[in-house]
This record gives C-alpha cells, structure tokens and sequence, in this order.
C-alpha cells in the first residue's frame, strides 16, 4: 500500500531529491535539528498531550479517536513521529513512514482541514521550545529548518489523501461500471446485453470492451443487445453501436439489436443511419428466437 | 504542460526492426503504467502506425517513450520526429481515408482516434513531430 | 524471421495457419507469398489463419490478412480470420479500419465449420 504510493507519488532516489530541493531542505537543516534532540525529547510528552488536547477538544475531529485505548495508541505514534523531526534524516525510510500518515488519514476519513490545524499547533508548540531554550539566532534557524521539514511532511500527507481518494473514487466508478454493462448469458452462446439509461462516449466505449471480453470467455457466436432502456439514440450512439457491431464480427459472433420503438426507427432513419450489417428486431423476444436459429436451433411447443 | 517524465527511451526509427522495437517499448511502458489491456493494445498500435508513418513518409527519424504522470493519473506519451516532407494538407490527412506513401492516411487519423492528446507539428519541407499521450483510465 | 517459418498444415481439403510472431512488412510478405504457393500447390478449398496468438493488428498487417483472403478468394479458395482478441478488435474498428468481406469465427472449430469441404 505505501509502497504503492512511493511510486504514485515518484519517490524514488529522484524524485525525493526534486521534492527535497524544492522545500529547501539541506543537509545542514537536518543536521541542526538533530543537534535539538534532546531538547525534543524532554518535551515530546507536553507536546503531544497539547496536540490531542486541541484534537480532542472539536466535536467533529474527536470523533475520530472512538475510545480511549485508540487515544493512547494515536499518542504513543505521534510521539514517534514528532521525536522523527528530529533525527537528522530525510530519507526514503524517513518518507515511506510519512506516507502512511497520510494513507491512514484517509483510510478512516479524516479530511485535511483537521490535520492542517494540528500541523499548525505542532509548529506553534515547536517554537515556543525553540525560542523559549535556545539563543535568538540559533532559535530562529531551528524554527526555520523545522518549518521546512513540517511542511514537507504536510505536503507529503496531502498528496498521499489525494493519491488515495483517487483511488477510492476509481474502485466506485468501477463498480457502477460493472453494474451499467450487465452481460447475460441466456443460453449456451447467446449473450443479452440490455442497455439502460443515457449512453455516452466512455460508457459506449465499456460496454464495447466488456461485451468483447464476454464474447471470447463464453464463446459467445449471437450477441442480443436490447435498446428499448435507451432515452435517446443520437447519430453518436448508432455509431457506437455500429462499432460495437462491427467488433463483434471481427471476433466472429454475430449481433442483433432489439428493443427498436417506433421513434427510435424513425430516428435512424431520419439521421440517415446505415444498419443494414446489422441484425435487428423490434422485441427482444423475437431477437432470442432469431439468435438460437442463428445457432441452429428453435424454441417449439412441447409434444401434447 | 506540468507532466511528470519518469522515464524516457529515446529510439530510432530507421528500419522496419526498429517499428517493432519502438511498439514493444510502448506496449512494455504502458503495462508497467498500469493500462489495462484495450489502452494498451490502443497505444502500442498507435505507436506503430505512427513509427511506420516516421519510417515510410518521414523517411525515417526518432522515437521517444516516456512513462509520465499528470495530476496522480499515469500514461505513456509518445513523440515521433522526422526531418521529411511534412505533410502539405494536414486537415486532409487527420480526416484519414486518403493514402499517400502506404497507410499515412488511417495513420494519422487512426492512432488520433486510439489516444487520449494528439498533437502534432508539421512544416512542409522540414518535417513532421507527433506527440500522443494515452493515459491510464480510472 | 526467415521465409517460409510460419508453418501451413493440411487438415482435410483446408490449409490452417497459425500466426504467432509479430509480421513487420519482411515476415508479412513472405507470409502473403507462402500462403498463396500452398494455395496453388494444394488446391484447398478453405483458409484458416489463426490470428490467437497476435497482440497487436496495424492497419498494415490487417490489410495484408484482408488482400490475403482476397487474393486467396480470386484463387477459389474461401478464407476465415480466427481468433481475433477482444482488444485487437477495438482498436481496428476505433481506428476506423473496417474488414468488409473478411469472414471471420471464434475458434478454429467454428472456422472449419464454416469452410464447405471441396464438391
């Protein structure tokens, strides 16, 4: 899964150094944060209980730690992760472990608007320390390399939420594809395709490729597509079904087209539509009829 | 445009061979990408029409493959270079259905219906760049 | 890829051809030429070429499979294109290229079902 994203986001060696050097992450801002371990570390506790307390004081992202026990174990990672600003390093180990921040954020629907607000308490918690321990001058470039390093992170998180989104949205649009192209097998080779509702250019294009793949799985030689669920055919569904028509040939199946109402006749006509290399039928019952004679074979009234 | 290139071969297109390895370079790219089989199968046959198109009305010239990513969508993008005759009737020969040196005609026209960008740049007298881009669907 | 490595097998009255490397314009040639010498010599009645194995389908190499069974048909002899795969399909007919008078079937059984045996 992070894996994944390491790849979808073009972290390799190269790509870590493009983002690095654009955040203006050097290796003297690591090395000084390093040098401010310690100091981390004395106060990780207090940091992080503030942070929760911020998280934990919103109706909308508390809902998001159901128990205590999910708290505690929310804050035992946030302390490794807040100790990990500090380790001097901004490698691929060190992204491959961000990556996973932003991944479990979506995962459990956790928008950016709640963990920008906490990036912001983190820094503000940061500086105080900084500025509140350190000399002016070494104050103010720790709080520079932690602001680089912080934002870094944020964008990392960020652009994995997104990566991840796309990846729910296609699982869903994969779904409600798979439910717009239902092929059913209504004897052995005679596959129904019953269109519904309105068909657009991406959708033609679909219902074509499953339809094709459907056609060599079950050896399909007739090929029912029933239009009569179809508002409107326009010269560019015709086209489509023509193509689809013609595809279907090429793997050597033939197609009928059923479900043709009286209007849509008429449209075809008018849009001087050529259908003549197609089979075509005004009632699906009668396409099944016709595709079994293709087959070689008939529908007939049981001996009395 | 803000694509990302993460990997590029650079290939000649001079000999019939060479049609072939440019197509299987393609076909290897946009599998890795993640196409699924009717995009593959869509560029790799575009990008031998249109290496075959470099080959036979360019009179020869160079490929390039590159892998690349837009906006976290990721496809494959193809530029077909020549220093040949250019083409004189461009709109003619996207329409497609006309044929000069072999298939020019369903070339053009075909492999712009197989991709997603198609773009291309042609001076008669100097040469013809076509650069096609098929990306992964969601 | 040397003339002649594509090979024709008889099986009854009809010659059958399995296509399995990729035909740039050498190999399809020589496949063209050899397809038509085994015509002449055999006298088959039926074609088959099964294109199972072919991945991707130019324009080029669809036109040299359709002017074959063309040029196969002027001979007397009734050819089937089978096997076409799904996406190879697709992207001929997205493409534009129609096939016209090109029959075609599912499988190799289909195809010689299709294929009257000689008188």
């Amino acid at each position: 899964m992070v894996t994944n994203f390491m790849h979808r986001l073009n972290i390799d060696d190269r790509g870590l150094a493009s983002r690095r050097a654009f955040f203006e992450i050097t290796d003297e801002d690591l090395a000084r944060l390093a040098t401010h371990r310690g100091l981390a570390e004395s106060h990780s506790g207090e940091v992080v209980e503030k942070l929760y307390h911020l998280l934990l004081g919103h109706p909308e992202s508390r809902a998001f730690f159901p128990d205590d026990s999910s708290v505690r174990r929310v804050k035992q990672l946030q302390h490794t992760y807040f100790l990990g600003l500090f380790e001097g390093r901004c490698d691929l180990a060190y992204v491959e472990n961000r990556l996973r921040v932003g991944a479990a954020h979506e995962r459990i629907g956790l928008a950016p608007q709640w963990y920008i607000g906490a990036y912001g308490r983190y820094l503000r918690l940061i500086f105080d320390h900084l500025f509140g321990e350190l000399g002016a001058a070494e104050a103010q470039a720790a709080v520079q390399s932690a602001t680089k390093l912080v934002l870094f992170d944020m964008s990392l998180a960020i652009d994995t939420y997104i990566a991840a989104n796309l990846d729910t949205v296609a699982r869903h649009q994969a779904a409600i594809r798979e439910m717009s192209t239902p092929v059913i097998k209504v004897h052995q080779g005679v596959l129904l395709l019953p269109l519904i509702g309105t068909v657009d250019s991406h959708r033609a294009e679909q219902i074509m490729e499953t339809l094709l793949m459907r056609v060599v799985e079950e050896q399909a030689r007739a090929v029912i597509v029933d239009i009569a669920g179809v508002p409107l055919v326009d010269t560019m569904v015709a086209d489509h079904l023509l193509k689809t028509t013609e595809a279907v040939r090429l793997l050597g199946a033939q197609t009928i087209l059923t479900g043709i109402s009286a209007q849509i006749a008429r449209t075809i006509v008018q849009l001087g539509v050529d259908i003549s290399a197609m089979h075509t039928r005004a009632r699906l019952a009668d396409g099944i009829v016709l595709a079994l004679s293709l087959l070689g074979r008939e529908i007939t009234a049981k001996a009395p | 445009m803000s694509d990302q290139v993460l990997s590029r071969d650079d290939l000649p297109v001079t000999t019939e061979g060479d049609v072939v390895t440019v197509r299987r370079r393609a076909q290897a790219v946009a599998q890795a990408r993640g196409l699924g089989t009717f995009a593959v199968a869509a560029v790799t046959t575009a990008a031998s029409e249109l290496a075959r198109n470099t080959l036979t009305h360019g009179r020869g010239g160079d490929a390039s493959v590159e892998a690349v990513a837009r906006d976290g969508r990721q496809g494959v993008r193809l530029t077909f270079r020549d220093q040949g005759p250019g083409i004189a009737d461009l709109s003619r020969a996207l329409a497609g259905g006309f044929s000069t040196a072999r298939s020019l005609g369903l070339g053009l026209s075909g492999s712009r219906r197989l991709v997603d960008e198609f773009d291309i740049d042609t001076t008669p007298g100097k040469g013809t760049v076509v650069t096609v881009i098929k990306w992964a669907r969601f | 890829m040397a003339r002649g490595s594509i090979p024709i097998l008889r099986v009854g009255d009809n010659l059958l051809v399995t296509v399995q490397t990729d035909l740039h314009d050498a190999v399809a040639e020589a496949f063209q030429e050899d397809l038509l010498a085994a015509i002449e010599k055999t006298g088959a009645a039926g074609l088959l070429i099964d294109v199972t194995g072919l991945d991707i389908v130019d324009s080029y190499v669809a036109r040299v499979l359709a002017d074959t069974a063309k040029m196969a048909r002027l001979m007397g002899t009734d050819t089937v294109i089978v096997g076409i795969r799904p996406e190879v399909a697709a992207t001929l007919v997205r493409m534009g290229y129609t096939m016209s008078g090109v029959r075609t079937a599912l499988n190799v059984d289909d195809g010689l079902a299709m294929l009257p045996a000689r008188r």
